[in-house]
């Protein structure tokens, strides 16, 4: 019997690795999103965020400029350096068709012939063919091209042919009159690339600040008011006996589960009415409205289970409820409190569509979820670094006023207080 | 406290927003071969100095730098402020702002279904005496426009609301012409080219296409265009508008078939890149990169004109990547038909302010205003293509004018439900491997269900 009580349970590791396994699943995601935030949009589209730590070869075009151009019996000689005069690189591969970007390696002449070839019933046909070797030797011509056809090697004449080394020096050869920049082909290992390109453009965006500026206009006394009102609630339901109270706490409850959304439309149509409009009083009614039957619930459900003896004795004293409410209930109700200012602040800080809502549409009522969903997301939302970096950006105060909140929710603030 | 917060943060706004409200015209009054003569007469007949017009719309980001361009002009020809404020979620929002009272002047709605829906609940206001004559006289094609622009109010009356300003064409095929250099493939002109280009493009090694139906909550909707273009190609134009109204049903074997002809490449793992169980899983911003990947990942992508927009940074149209007319069947004759889609104007909340600006909205210069900035199209015929901003643009505005049938997209013209829903899902299952005619049942059940 080795699970009794008190002792160590010898699964104990197997939970050890279930929970580190959970806390890195979660955490994927938040990774991938991380990581995304310093890549640009070609660098996403292209690999997976998974893939971006590591040097990747890829494939570039190059077109280089026709300066100094030189003629040689009949063929167009281009000489320069695949990087640029200034650019630097290793070549791992090189070729003359997108098809076959690293069809030969440095140090190679990679070169296309239009030769003609003997089929199996005898006929002659003229065919195009690739193919790479070294520097300084012979082309070595296989016997047979792909389709089995006998390949008259005397009849070959060079089209193209480009050789390039390692460092990028590359020489391009053409039949006649080079007319337009060729299209060469090199690849090379491209190291990780990662930037600060998104932050800097939501965070030095126009109207950002204004934007900040609002968010917390909005999520402030967004989260300060149905506090305010839910404690006074919440106490009275708790601790006050009237007529009809179970009833009221009932309802509640039931709009714990009516959807927020079904109240948008007639709830700014009363605001037009009776000339609030959409504004940032009018916000603010809304989040109260949407947050209260929670913070009530949540509230009242703590408060009702502070010992009956505390809230007596105090009675007993000569306090009215006013004072029980302010001096006993509403100190020991803080981790309640600050809980419910947590998700609160959460909620409003995320909002977009009650803001959308609620507040004008104009540009500078914009919030910071507004103004990333509408203004930095670019036409039809193809940003996806730029959003994962606003997340990150507008996560950062939410986390500060949790980890600020947090220490309030001590627990056994009661021990010792009733024998 | 609160009231004094109110007004700081009211202050602070309008400080931001005066830092940025002005010199944000592109062009001189005057200069360039726009229609200034338009402008200057409107300039001289309009002092709305004082007034507002409120615009919403779904033209976000650099879309609303454009437009915000164009609407500066008017500003400066009456003196009245305009504020234009874009959404993603237009959709949405224009609902419910113009039910509870607190509607913009101007609203600008990227398609057509929506405004009737709002039109038939009363909560739009026609456009200006003589508007739909006007439609009919300077669009190309300008029946076709006022049909479009016309729903039935709350009585049941048609009437005309909408202005078509910023049209897509959406028959077009990108492709890189470095690549079809590079492997010898001509541009091909008829539908059974084409198809025999996609074959010669596997047998040399290549995958032909790269669809991606991904759009978030509005996945499949890339794959309904490839269906209307079928359609269009395979039927006589007075079908598809049967198709259009359900009075051919869904599950007819004309649309089956026409389901089926997307099938032909969309279906086919050799033809599309990443086989095609990656059809739905791609999203159609990302899907034409593979045009630009080396080696190409694909060389063909079917998708409006408005496709450039998602291209790499630096990508050149008419150099790194060009457009053909995705061509109609030789052996069907039924001419050159062309897909198309548009943008709105409708009044939510008239005001003098407002039918000015519906004024500016139909003077050439308005359209060489956006057009001269890159990614507008416009069926006015009196505007002066010279101000397009690209050649290409200018092509694709002659694709539009020059079409033998052109047809608005099916669905957007379709009740929401089907055409913003179970066309999009539906399409979405076809191309995971429901057959084509159960999915086409299936849609039609769902519009019997809404009748």
């Amino acid at each position: 019997m080795d699970n009794i009580a008190g002792t160590k349970s010898s699964l104990s590791w197997a939970v050890h690795i279930s929970v580190v396994a959970l806390v890195v699943l979660w955490l994927i995601p938040t990774v991938g999103l991380l990581v995304s935030s310093f890549r640009d949009r070609d660098a996403i589209t292209a690999t997976g965020w998974w893939l971006s730590p590591f040097s990747v070869e890829q494939a570039y075009r190059v077109q280089p400029e026709l300066d100094g151009v030189t003629e040689d019996n009949g063929y167009s000689v281009l000489e320069g350096n695949l990087f640029g005069a200034e650019g630097s690189g290793e070549v791992s591969g090189f070729g003359i068709t997108a098809r076959a970007p690293n069809a030969a390696s440095p140090g190679q002449v990679y070169a296309r012939f239009n030769v003609d070839v003997e089929e199996p019933d005898g006929t002659i046909d003229d065919t195009r063919l690739e193919l790479a070797y070294p520097v300084g030797s012979d082309p070595a011509f296989p016997e047979t091209d792909d389709d089995g056809n006998r390949i008259l090697t005397d009849t070959a004449v060079l089209d193209r042919s480009l050789e390039a080394q390692v460092n990028g020096d590359f020489r391009y050869v053409s039949e006649g009159e080079l007319r337009r920049a060729p299209s060469l082909y090199v690849t090379s290992l491209s190291p990780p690339r990662f930037s600060l390109e998104n932050y800097r453009t939501i965070l030095f965006s126009n109207g950002m600040d204004v934007a900040f500026i609002n968010t917390f206009t909005v999520t402030i006394p967004a989260t300060i008011i149905p506090i305010l009102i839910a404690a006074f609630a919440a106490y009275a339901l708790a601790w006050m006996d009237f007529k009809g109270r179970g009833f009221l706490i009932a309802m509640v409850v039931g709009l714990l589960v009516v959807p927020l959304q079904l109240a948008l439309v007639p709830l700014l149509q009363l605001h037009n009415k009776v000339g609030i409009g959409q504004s940032f009083l009018g916000i603010w009614l809304a989040h109260t409205g949407f947050g209260l039957p929670l913070a009530i619930y949540l509230l009242r459900n703590y408060m009702v289970g502070l010992p009956r003896d505390i809230i007596e004795s105090a009675k007993v004293d000569g306090a009215t409820d006013f004072q029980v409410f302010t001096k006993i209930v509403l100190p020991l109700s803080f981790p309640a409190l600050a809980s419910f200012a947590i998700f609160q602040f959460l909620w409003v800080w995320n909002d977009l569509l009650v803001a959308k809502v609620f507040l004008p549409s104009n540009s500078e009522s914009w919030v910071m979820t507004v103004k990333i969903a509408d203004d930095l997301l670019g036409s039809r939302g193809g940003d996806w670094g730029i959003l994962a970096g606003a997340a990150f950006i507008s996560i950062a105060v939410p986390l500060a006023v949790f980890f600020t909140m947090q220490r309030y929710l001590v627990r056994g603030l009661l021990a010792g207080s009733v024998k | 406290m609160t009231a004094r917060l109110y007004a700081g943060a009211a202050a602070l706004a309008l400080f931001a927003g005066m830092a940025h409200a002005d010199g944000h015209q592109p062009f001189a009054v005057g200069e360039g071969g726009f229609s200034w003569d338009s402008f200057t007469a409107f300039a001289d007949k309009y002092d709305l100095s004082g007034q507002t017009v409120e615009i919403t719309g779904a033209w976000t980001g650099n879309e609303k730098e454009k437009v915000d361009a164009v609407f500066s002009y008017f500003e400066s020809a009456t003196g009245a402020t305009v504020n234009y404020s874009g959404s993603d979620s237009f959709e949405q929002d224009i609902v419910i702002s113009t039910r509870s009272g607190s509607a913009p002047n101007l609203a600008a709605f990227p398609q057509p279904g929506l405004a009737a829906d709002l039109a038939s609940q009363g909560l739009l206001s026609p456009l200006p005496e003589g508007s739909a004559a006007w439609i009919a006289d300077n669009y190309a094609a300008g029946q076709s426009w006022v049909d479009l622009g016309t729903y039935a109010d709350a009585d049941g009356n048609d009437q005309t609301y909408g202005l078509f300003y910023r049209v897509d064409v959406k028959s077009l095929v990108w492709f890189s012409p470095i690549a079809f250099d590079e492997a010898g493939y001509d541009i091909p002109e008829t539908m059974e080219e084409l198809k025999e280009l996609t074959d010669q493009i596997v047998d040399d090694g290549g995958t032909p296409w790269c669809i991606g139906l991904g759009s978030g909550a509005a996945t499949g909707w890339p794959a309904t265009d490839w269906v209307e273009e079928m359609m269009l190609r395979t039927q006589p134009p007075a079908v598809y508008d049967q198709w259009v109204s359900n009075e051919m049903k869904f599950d007819d074997p004309a649309i089956i078939a026409a389901m089926d002809e997307f099938g032909y490449f969309a279906l086919n793992d050799d033809y599309v890149d990443g086989g095609s169980t990656a059809v739905a899983n791609t999203d159609f911003r990302d899907s034409p990169a593979g045009l630009f990947a080396i080696p190409p990942s694909c060389y063909m992508h079917r998708q409006a004109s408005f496709i450039p927009a998602f291209f790499p940074e630096g990508t050149e149209v008419g150099e790194d990547v060009d457009f053909f007319y995705f061509p109609a069947y030789e052996g069907k004759d039924l001419g050159k038909p062309v897909l198309g889609a548009g943008a709105l104007f409708a009044i939510t909340n008239p005001s003098e302010a407002t039918n000015a600006m519906i004024e500016f909205l139909k003077l050439p210069v308005s359209h060489e205003l956006w057009m001269a900035q890159g990614g507008f199209l416009t069926p006015h015929k009196g505007v002066n293509p010279e101000t397009y901003a690209s050649d290409s643009l200018r092509a694709q505005g002659e694709i539009l004018l020059n079409a033998t049938t052109f047809r608005f997209d099916a669905s957007d013209l379709m009740p929401g439900e089907i055409g913003a829903g179970a066309f999009w899902t539906g399409m979405v299952d076809y191309t995971t491997g429901t057959p084509a005619a159960d999915v086409a049942r299936g849609i039609q059940e769902r519009w019997d269900a809404i009748q």
